[in-house]
């Protein structure tokens, strides 16, 4: 029987805020242990929860930029329940009054474009982090009451491909909104996926299974073909699939049972007392939407009409924020905008891979590359001379100064190439026989014992041009 | 009193001395404090000036105090020393204020009595074979007693003003907001209040002039800003509009109180007030302590979720986190607490929001319209704070659905619900012991409540009352 299966997906994400959701302590990531919390993050007795509206500022952002709704009225709620990472015995969130409701987002895969729907973002404050030893269980108190927004999808994602791609199309437009590091592997965002399956035509839904603790966008998809697979053959053997909370394991690639669902746990939500609701000035909203930074689907946009790149090349370049930015520097010092992403989707990439530093870690500088480019542009140097100085340039070297330390400036006296092209065209009188008797690849050979008598410096536009005259006169 | 303190500077060391002294003396007697501070190191570091220099005051010990046992009467906290002050004993130092003690309460602020405080009951200056009232009886009774001129309560129910009633003091649960809460250890957040007592309207006024105003700690801390409420002080009654809380003068039983009260309604129209009785609903009169229990309860037992043990507090032991916070639970509250909380989360369960927490919260609002209804036509509300004086120690008689316990002994929480400024003066006595008066005003209209307390002070001429302690 074939299946369908319906996929959705509640993603945690850790804004980027200088303080805390309700409280005035530092946000960091890896500082030691209990260094960056206060008396409201400890939940002593007595404190009161404050909201950090740069926090409130940032999921704007978010909603706007995911088409969201935005409830101008900000409510927060309590969730009662006790866990030993959860300081104060409930937490701060907003079940009632979501900031966003009803936005969306558009997904690239192999069967083209697609509009996932968002159901919600809400605000709410992370918890303590836990390490269990085998004796004891340690407290980091830091991440607690660090800005979390959740970002609810509808249920319509149908395979690993489409959630990989919404999770990236999220991860993308949150990094260039600023707003969160969304780095899975530190937990800065973090994925939660709710998968069932059902016979193709079924108008039921089947039992919805949670996978927990995905650590990144690959294994996102990798947890859901194992899931579909998985939940597919307990039915095709004529099992039962139970609702089940599970996390995926990704030295076996596999999800692991964590535990039986058993009814919904009861959360008590209620309002919380201690913050009344906010009522946000609608220019305030305003202000904050009017200087948001530009979104992927925007640069795209811009990329296709400013330099005319294809877009196969534009969507590698955005895929990587920082190439892209850079790729923006090099642009303010030359027009060339085909070669400089050329070379940075291939030499320079590929040299950053091959040393494991990123853009940003390099010492190359984006005069230089642009300077180089203008350099094989303007036939100061060939492309393979230039290939050959890869390592000087991203050790942050002038490209100018390296050709004439080289000595490898190429040369492009018309008089010098001349003299060069009678000398080989006097020595290889076979060649100009084979090229009157229509064997355009001579040609090429003679080009070449011109090129290899300049040792490779000279300008091979140039000597084929003059080589070309040349033989038409000796004909 | 608290002026004529902070002026006389000379006298600020041997004062604080003496007050400690006395409150040492005391506390065999009366059991009303938790910690005793010797102010000695106080002393040292009194800044200059201030509206409370080298005045002695108490705190309910659910007060936070940086370095200092904060044990909110029960034993889960009875190890907790707070690494922050509460924003109210911060402003209090500024203005030169010496804390001598950290005083009894109910567990967790959670009673009437002052029966349940993890250290035993506190007992009642004036009868020792009596309760002080609760949840803030110790800061009443070292009010009192006179060992200070002011102590810090809180009040969610009527816990400043019915102790305040039974101590025969001045007890004010100034208007929600107006005082922060940042660094008390809650009971319930939408009815809690920071208040105190003192002996005097004026030293009344002096207090909340100190305590008053926005704290960015406290969301729900006004911004509104804080008037000189001793320089308009005014007991003029010319004009003033009084609405007798109807519904509770019919339910008094005992003819003292009732005869008290009607004497005291005359001499303020006397001195030209216009006293009208106002009528509540009755149904909505019968509903206040259920609706009071729930939200108070459903609030108090998530509020409290944070004692588990784990961070601070009491920890027993266990073989889980699991087990570590269902250990230091079961064993770190009292019976009646336990109690609360099981009803207050059951309160709270999905299936029961609706017909229970929610409920009462819109009960809660009927109510405020009312009160709203009878503020728009009078200055103040006013009624007994109870029918009788303090019960005995051992007084368990109490039918707590008849109409006289339901009504009388619990209006005063009209004054939570609402967040409207509510107080209670002294009013006369009974056995020798004393009962008071409760007034209730507009929000933020603190002003027209000390000037009637005020004119009430100057009627009874119970001033500056102090009890002797045998």
């Amino acid at each position: 029987m074939e299946y369908v299966a319906t996929i959705g997906i509640e993603i945690h994400c850790e804004l980027k805020t200088n303080t805390k959701m309700f409280s005035g302590a530092p946000c960091s990531f890896g500082r030691k242990a209990n260094t960056c919390t206060n008396e409201i993050d400890l939940g002593e007795p007595g404190t009161m929860p404050c909201v950090n509206m740069e926090a409130v500022a940032k999921a704007i952002e978010a909603c706007t930029a995911l088409h969201l709704t935005i409830d101008p009225l900000v409510k927060f709620d309590r969730k009662n329940y006790y866990y030993s990472d959860l300081p104060k015995g409930f937490q701060i969130t907003q079940q009632f009054h979501p900031i966003g409701r009803d936005g969306y987002i558009m997904i690239h895969t192999s069967e083209g474009e697609k509009k996932i729907r968002i159901n919600r973002i809400h605000m709410e404050e992370d918890t303590a982090k836990q390490f269990h030893l085998t004796s004891k269980t340690l407290l980091d108190y830091n991440r607690a009451g660090t800005p979390l927004i959740e970002i609810v999808s509808e249920p319509d994602m149908k395979n690993g491909e489409e959630a990989q791609a919404y999770v990236e199309a999220l991860r993308q437009t949150l990094l260039y909104l600023g707003v969160s590091d969304v780095k899975m592997e530190e937990g800065s965002m973090r994925c939660d996926v709710n998968i069932s399956i059902a016979p193709v035509g079924s108008n039921t839904l089947g039992t919805k299974n949670e996978i927990k603790n995905i650590n990144s966008i690959s294994n996102v998809g990798k947890a859901i073909e194992y899931e579909i697979k998985r939940q597919k053959e307990i039915l095709e053997e004529g099992g039962v699939i139970h609702q089940e909370t599970r996390r995926f394991d990704d030295k076996t690639g596999e999800t692991i049972l964590m535990r039986r669902k058993e009814g919904n746990v009861d959360y008590k939500f209620f309002p919380e007392p201690n913050i009344f609701p906010i009522r946000l000035d609608e220019n305030w909203i305003k202000d904050i939407q009017a200087n948001m930074k530009e979104l992927p689907e925007e640069r795209k946009e811009r990329y296709a009409k400013e330099y005319g790149l294809s877009d196969h090349d534009i969507n590698i370049l955005i895929g990587n924020k920082e190439m892209s930015e850079f790729f923006e520097e090099v642009m303010k010092s030359t027009k060339d905008a085909k070669n400089v992403c050329n070379w940075l989707l291939s030499d320079v990439s590929g040299w950053l891979n091959k040393h494991g530093e990123t853009i940003t870690t390099t010492k190359l500088e984006p005069q230089n590359l642009a300077k180089l480019i203008a350099m094989i542009d303007d036939g100061k140097i060939s492309t393979k001379q230039a290939k050959e100085i890869v390592d000087d340039l991203m050790e942050g070297k002038d490209p100018e100064v390296v050709v004439k330390e080289k000595g490898l400036e190429q040369v492009s006296d018309t008089g010098l190439i001349e003299s060069l092209v009678q000398k080989v065209l006097d020595e290889n009188p076979q060649a100009i026989e084979d090229f009157k008797a229509g064997k355009d690849r001579a040609v090429g050979f003679l080009v070449g014992q011109v090129m290899k008598a300049s040792k490779g410096q000279a300008n091979p536009g140039m000597v084929n041009e003059i080589l070309r005259n040349a033989i038409k006169e000796r004909i | 009193m608290i002026q004529e303190m902070a002026k006389d500077v000379v006298n600020a060391k041997e004062r604080c001395m003496d007050a400690y002294e006395k409150a040492v003396t005391l506390q065999e007697k009366l059991n009303d404090a938790i910690t005793l501070i010797d102010p000695s190191e106080q002393l040292e570091t009194l800044p200059e000036g201030g509206l409370f220099h080298g005045v002695p005051i108490a705190l309910k010990d659910n007060v936070n105090t940086k370095g200092i046992l904060t044990t909110a009467g029960s034993r889960i906290l009875s190890n907790y020393v707070p690494v922050y002050d509460a924003e109210i004993v911060t402003k209090l130092k500024k203005e030169g204020a010496v804390i001598i003690a950290k005083a009894s309460m109910d567990e967790l602020a959670m009673g009437g009595t002052n029966l349940t405080c993890f250290t035993g009951p506190s007992l009642n200056p004036w009868d020792t074979n009596r309760m002080t009232g609760g949840s803030s009886g110790g800061s009443a009774a070292m009010v009192a007693s006179g060992v200070v001129p002011m102590a810090i309560g809180s009040d969610t129910g009527d816990s400043i003003r019915k102790p305040a009633s039974f101590c025969g003091i001045v007890g004010v649960k100034p208007t929600y907001g107006r005082i922060s809460r940042y660094g008390i250890i809650p009971y319930a957040s939408s009815l809690d209040h920071v208040g105190y007592f003192t002996r005097s309207i004026e030293d009344a006024c002096i207090s909340l002039q100190a305590l008053a105003g926005r704290d960015d700690r406290d969301m729900t801390s006004s911004f509104k800003e804080v008037p000189d409420y001793l320089g308009l002080l005014n007991s003029d009654m010319n004009g003033k509009k009084i609405a007798i809380f109807g519904n509770v003068q019919d339910a008094l039983t005992n003819p003292e109180t009732k005869e008290m009260f009607a004497k005291l309604m005359h001499a303020l129209e006397e001195r030209g007030a216009k006293v009208d009785v106002f009528y509540f609903s009755e149904e909505l009169m019968k509903a206040m302590l259920p609706t009071y229990y729930l939200i108070a309860n459903c609030e108090a037992t998530s509020n409290h979720s944070n004692l588990d043990g784990i961070r601070f507090g009491v920890r027993e032991k266990g073989d889980s986190m699991e087990e570590i916070m269902i250990n230091s639970r079961t064993k770190g509250f009292g019976p009646l607490i336990r109690k609360r909380f099981v009803i207050g989360s059951y309160g709270l369960f999905e299936e029961n929001q609706d017909k229970l927490f929610r409920k009462a919260q819109k009960v809660r609002r009927l109510i405020v319209n009312e009160l709203n209804k009878c503020l728009g036509e009078y200055d103040c509300l006013i009624a007994p704070a109870s029918n009788d004086i303090a019960p005995l120690l051992n007084d368990t008689s109490r039918d707590q659905l008849s109409d006289g316990y339901l009504i009388v002994e619990n209006h005063m929480v009209i004054g939570n619900f609402s967040g409207y400024p509510s107080m209670t003066v002294p009013m006369g006595f009974e056995e020798g012991c004393p009962i008071g008066v409760n007034l209730t005003c507009k929000a933020f209209d603190e002003v027209t409540m000390f000037n009637i307390g005020k004119a009430i002070e100057e009627i009874t001429g119970y001033k500056d009352l102090t009890a002797e302690v045998k």
